[in-house]
């Protein structure tokens, strides 16, 4: 009985975890958004902001990744 | 259902006549899949976050570090590792040739170092001679060992182990069994621990890479800047002359030093995280849905370790890049 508790509370507490994938999407909207309104308005900066905007990606996704992780970890090493 | 075919040709009409031949596709692919799911049921592999040990006995035990086993990811980079260094000679020697126009593998390498050397002058630029090899090594190895795990035999083929809730065992031929769908009574479960495991999911591998980085750009840090690196973090220079915006640029450089720390956590869980996840993906995808739709997370499999390849390199550089540049102040000092 104990057994199937514990497993029910891993499979909740990875899916709680992963709510924190929220702010990695928006992280990532926002700074697509940013980038695409910057190349709209001047073209030329198109090499410059698409580098820096995957490194932005990068960054935001980084949180989403975190909670994937701490999921992982929750789903098959615990 | 053959029938509706003459009614369609004789209104012309394109774009239905396509969505008519797709459609079929569509549904071979669902027999196919139904067929596959009942009758050929994929195991749904045992998923594990360490890499698994191939052999009983550690390769090597330290003495203050302990015990290092032989597992499936050395492996996998060993294999990297040759094919990294075959490709290099074969460019070795066609550069030995003189010919100047590039050719085969030696043209793509000419290609793509010379896109990531531009990249690293553009934003680093008279320290590029200096950054440039470490950020090109991190791209090459990390992008041959995210896409090397993408190939068939990598988490297939290995050696039977016995764990509670396997699965079933079936004996082929000579030494060579196979594993079933289903579970398996206790004691007589089975999973396979293989000899190959792509290097990127293992934490130890992008751990280590992580440190590499981070240390190497506090060097590039010290060469650049000598001593002066340091008060990036021990900012004492104006804590007595202005009054409280000393102490501010104390303790901001003091979170300087923690988000140092925190870079090493993010390089190391970032590729970790993705391209295990990309792992599990591919393997419950492809025990849920067998037939088609594998090879498009294949794809998106690939496109992620290119981008995380790209990822990885680039921050080394970028970071690299901006600790050989001080404080605004500071480098007008120095200019």
């Amino acid at each position: 009985m104990t057994g199937d508790i514990v497993q029910a509370a891993k499979f909740i507490g990875a899916g709680l975890s992963m709510i924190g994938a929220l702010g990695g999407g928006v992280g990532i909207g926002l700074s697509v958004m940013g980038a695409l309104e910057g190349m709209a308005r001047n073209p030329d900066s198109y090499s410059n902001l698409f580098t820096n905007m995957i490194l932005g990606i990068a960054f935001s996704e980084a949180i989403a990744i975190y909670c994937l992780v701490i999921a992982f970890l929750m789903l098959f090493v615990l | 259902m053959e029938q509706t075919n003459p009614v369609e040709t004789s209104t012309v009409k394109k774009p239905r006549w396509r969505w008519g031949i797709n459609r079929w596709w569509i549904l071979l692919f669902s027999i196919l899949t139904i067929i596959g799911t009942n009758i050929i049921a994929p195991v749904r592999p045992h998923i594990q976050v360490a890499p698994e040990a191939i052999t009983e006995k550690p390769l090597v035990t330290l003495p203050w570090i302990g015990e290092i086993p032989f597992t499936n990811t050395l492996i996998a980079t060993v294999l990297v590792d040759i094919i990294i260094i075959l490709i290099a000679y074969s460019i070795y020697r066609w550069s030995k040739k003189g010919s100047l126009i590039p050719s085969g593998v030696a043209g793509a390498f000419e290609t793509l170092l010379d896109l990531l050397y531009n990249l690293t002058e553009s934003s680093a630029g008279r320290w590029a001679k200096k950054i440039f090899p470490w950020f090109a090594t991190f791209i090459i190895l990390v992008l041959f060992n995210n896409l090397i795990k993408l190939l068939p035999g990598f988490e297939s083929i290995g050696i039977l182990e016995q764990i509670d809730n396997g699965a079933p065992a079936q004996h082929l031929f000579g030494n060579v069994y196979t594993i079933k769908a289903g579970t398996a009574a206790t004691g007589a479960g089975y999973t396979v621990k293989a000899f190959l495991r792509g290097a990127s999911t293992d934490l130890n591998f992008t751990v280590a890479l992580a440190i590499i980085s981070v240390f190497m750009t506090q060097v590039i840090g010290v060469q650049a800047q000598g001593p002066r690196y340091f008060s990036k973090f021990f900012n004492t220079l104006t804590i007595f002359k202005k009054p409280i915006f000393g102490f501010m640029d104390f303790i901001v450089g003091l979170l300087e030093l923690i988000s140092e720390c925190a870079k090493l956590l993010s390089f190391s869980f970032r590729l970790f995280g993705v391209m295990f996840s990309g792992v599990v993906l591919v393997a419950i995808v492809g025990s849920m849905l067998p037939v088609f739709f594998p090879s498009l997370i294949y794809m998106f499999e690939l496109f992620m370790g290119v981008i995380q390849a790209f990822v990885f390199g680039m921050l080394t550089m970028v970071f690299m890049a901006q600790a050989t540049q001080g404080h605004g102040s500071e480098e007008h000092a120095a200019s």
